[in-house]
């Protein structure tokens, strides 16, 4: 891919020069980068919150399940609906395409753009703010452009049938600049962040804003199709609305819509203006303003990584909340170690919470929106067990998460340090991850559960919740067992997916067996008792843990 | 450009992070040929200084040229005849030597196949010849730093800003740099330099700077220093830098250690 991506460069030099970059320079550090992706495993392009990719292949199979997923789009929207009614389809496919750009953008973001790891290689060198600036965008666009083909690539040929070629390559090309587009939506979206916020605050809070726009958009994704009447607006037409201007896929739609019935009226030409003009203008105005002190602001941003002599001593009140705790669930020493460390840094590890804080988001507006959605399966008996345990996969990907650290050369001190019972390390550090992230997860989806779905449920909450504990514990005996943060980000993927078979084998065998304590009368709330004796006899065994079981980098 | 007029100048730099000063009045004028050792103790601002130099850090006060280029204005063009070593090994380490190394050359507009050779050449001489095809992610830290070095002297520059350029290396390494840095200057190129190594420092430069909490306070030949205080460079360091009487901080410390 790298080499098409070049060749497409080359061929396109003449606007980067008359952009005012130096086309060589930004031709070396792009190829640089792609050439390091393929290498490293790429952090979560593609979806955030998914396992992040390795190699180029995944990366390629993310495309393949793209192409599939917006084909299946394409096909259920794009070929039904008649030529007057192409609107609202459209408007949901580059929406569809729009959102995925989003999400790949604000995941990577500040990992691409606002990326100051490399600033002591590239900033000494004489490159100029411009030609760094858009070698990154370049690198993310790419990346955004392999996402919007493969996701337009069946509506392309569906268009292209339908109403001609002329249409498909037209709708091909607003694909592209819908990732444009949002490049430059995000852009402007950070830059406006940045000014409001200091600069040492802002990785930090980079981090949670990604966060909550993950779940927003996750859950508008999937809310708002839902919400609006989906019937009437795929059998009649749709009459334009004022506000239908500032919705960026519907300027796509009706650019589409004018090529495609034809048809040019007032309404239709503004739109194609909008589409045409909001990306390529965009691209125009951030080069033209936003790149000037582009590097001053990547240099400034490393300044906050020095040690600043000033700070102030940790909070008393955190820490000693962390100790009381540690004191009342903890027995040994080590294991209070251990304990205390994990809660502190999952609490600050800018990586961790990345990639577990979404997923748990996810979590809950899925089981919110599936409830609301189908009527059908939401108010069916089984749907509110389905979303207990379902819900508990996502824990669990907080559970694998936990022995991946960037600093997983600081695990020397598990080596060095005289540990005779390792267990009590693995032991502490599930105990903190249970209180600080399960727990208040559990009680969150409760009380929607509860709350939707009668107060008599409890008994299954509360049941549903030991089994989740139970398969908690399964899967981190299943699997490789690792002492907290001590593996390279990229190594534990291996045996990902035979652990994930596993336990969703488990997952499915608790679920049924619950879903059969239901008939038995006093079933559920008689089984609670065998859970926690379950999972106290499960958790001893893995407390148990030896230094044989174990491995270590 | 004549030979009297300074390489390097600063006048007053001023420059902190947040409300923390970090630099505080920096005066100095390096003229070519020199190889000057800058030290201080950790957090002094040698590195600030450096990035300074380089035109990394913008926001400071004072003026501060090279080649008698403002820094600020004309960061490109002094980038382009500038060699830098930063300190903390980084590089790309999923990419080989070779691969790196001609990288950075492209940043310079060299030309391909030319890079490419003097690359091979100079990974040789420094024996890393039959690792020039290997990732560096396997590097030690001594074979790294022998990249780092030839990636900023790549390009022939004619000042060069070392950051703790011996960091990481063998002995033999060790006494091969020192005479390159030698030689270089002999060769008119200016060589500017940080580090926390008081023997080398002492033995490779032709001139001392020592700052401490952002303000210079000692500059000379070894030898001028010497004469305010007859002692070893550390021993000056130490008394300078107000680190005086390290044998009861470290009783002290041993103490500490035993309760």
């Amino acid at each position: 891919m790298t080499n098409l991506i070049l060749a497409i460069l080359d061929r396109l030099q003449f606007l980067f020069r008359a952009m005012g970059a130096d086309y060589r320079q930004l031709r070396a550090i792009v190829q640089v980068k792609l050439m390091m992706d393929n290498r490293r495993s790429i952090i979560s392009l593609g979806r955030s919150g998914k396992q992040s990719a390795e190699k180029t292949n995944s990366f390629t199979r993310i495309l393949g399940i793209y192409v599939f997923v917006g084909g299946l789009i394409s096909l259920g929207m794009l070929t039904r609906s008649a030529r007057e009614l192409m609107f609202f389809p459209l408007t949901l496919q580059f929406s569809y395409i729009m959102s995925l750009c989003a999400m790949t953008l604000i995941s990577d973001y500040s990992a691409v753009i606002l990326d100051s790891s490399d600033n002591q290689i590239i900033l000494p060198r004489p490159v100029s703010s411009r030609t760094l600036w858009l070698a990154r965008i370049v690198h993310i666009t790419s990346y955004l452009f392999a996402i919007a083909l493969s996701l337009s690539a069946v509506g392309v040929l569906v268009i292209g049938y339908r109403f001609g070629a002329l249409a498909g390559l037209f709708f091909l090309a607003l694909s592209l600049l819908s990732a444009v587009l949002m490049v430059f939506m995000t852009n402007v979206f950070y830059l406006i962040l940045m000014r409001f916020i200091s600069e040492e605050k802002l990785r930090e809070i980079i981090n949670y804003v990604q966060i909550v726009m993950a779940v927003l958009f996750y859950g508008g994704y999937q809310l708002l199709p839902r919400l609006m009447d989906s019937e009437t607006m795929l059998t009649e037409a749709l009459s334009h609305q004022w506000w239908h201007f500032a919705i960026p896929p519907m300027w796509m739609a009706g650019a589409v819509e004018l090529v495609v019935m034809p048809v040019v009226d007032q309404t239709h030409l503004i739109y194609l203006l909008l589409a045409l003009l909001m990306p390529v203008g965009g691209l125009w105005f951030m080069n033209r303003f936003l790149t000037l002190d582009f590097t001053q602001k990547l240099s400034s941003i490393d300044q906050e990584s020095r040690p600043n002599q000033s700070e102030q001593p940790v909070g008393q009140t955190e820490s000693s909340l962390v100790d009381r705790l540690s004191d009342w669930i903890t027995t040994t020493p080590l294991e209070r170690a251990a304990f205390s460390f994990t809660w502190r840094i999952t609490g600050r590890d800018r990586k961790f919470k990345l990639k577990t804080y979404p997923q748990l988001g996810f979590g809950l507006a899925y089981v919110v929106v599936m409830s609301i959605q189908g009527q059908r399966l939401g108010n069916s008996g089984f749907f509110y067990l389905f979303a207990l345990y379902f819900a508990g996969i996502y824990v669990m990907v907080a559970q694998y998460q936990l022995s991946i650290s960037d600093n997983y050369r600081a695990s020397w001190v598990y080596g060095s340090a005289p540990i005779q019972k390792p267990g009590d390390v693995l032991s502490g550090s599930l105990k903190a991850l249970i209180i600080k992230l399960l727990t208040p997860f559990y009680i969150l989806l409760a009380s929607y559960i509860l709350f939707r779905y009668g107060t008599n449920k409890a008994p299954d909450v509360v049941l549903a919740f030991f089994n989740s504990l139970i398969m908690l514990i399964s899967a981190a005996l299943l699997s490789t067992r690792h002492l907290p943060f001590s593996v390279a980000p990229d190594v534990v993927k291996r045996s990902n997916t035979a652990r994930g078979l596993l336990i969703g084998i488990i997952l499915g065998a608790v679920g049924f067996s619950h879903y059969g304590l239901r008939l038995i009368p006093y079933g559920v709330p008689g089984a609670i008792p065998i859970a926690m004796v379950l999972f106290w006899f499960l958790f001893r065994q893995y407390r148990r843990t030896g230094w044989p079981q174990i491995e270590m980098e | 450009m004549t030979n009297d007029q300074p390489v390097i100048q600063l006048i007053n730099i001023h420059k902190s992070y947040g409300d923390t000063p970090v630099l505080q009045g920096i005066n100095l004028s390096v003229t070519a040929g020199q190889v000057v050792g800058y030290i201080g103790p950790n957090g002094a601002g040698k590195s600030t200084t450096l990035k300074i130099l380089i035109g990394m850090l913008p926001d400071y006060t004072g003026e501060a040229t090279v080649l008698g280029l403002d820094v600020r204005t004309h960061a490109l063009d002094i980038k382009r005849r500038i060699g830098y070593v930063p300190e903390n090994a980084a590089l790309y380490d999923t990419l080989t030597p070779l691969e790196y190394l001609n990288f950075v050359g492209q940043l310079y507009d060299l030309d391909r196949s030319h890079i490419e050779r003097k690359a091979l050449d100079l990974l040789r001489i420094f024996q890393l010849a039959d690792h020039a095809n290997a990732r560096m992610t396997t590097f030690s830290k001594g074979m790294r730093q022998k990249v780092l070095l030839i990636s900023g002297l790549l390009h022939n520059p004619d000042v060069i800003f070392l950051d703790e350029p011996l960091s990481g290396l063998d002995a033999n390494a060790v006494v091969l740099v020192k005479e390159i840095i030698r030689q270089l200057a002999n060769s008119g190129k200016t060589i500017f330099y940080s580090s926390h190594i008081m023997d080398v420092v002492e033995k490779i430069s032709d001139r001392i700077i020592i700052i401490a909490q952002g303000q210079i306070i000692a500059d000379g030949t070894f030898a001028e220093l010497q004469q305010q205080r007859p002692e070893s460079l550390e021993q000056l360091f130490a008394q300078l830098t107000g680190s005086d009487g390290q044998t009861t901080v470290a009783e002290e410390f041993i103490q500490a250690l035993n309760q």
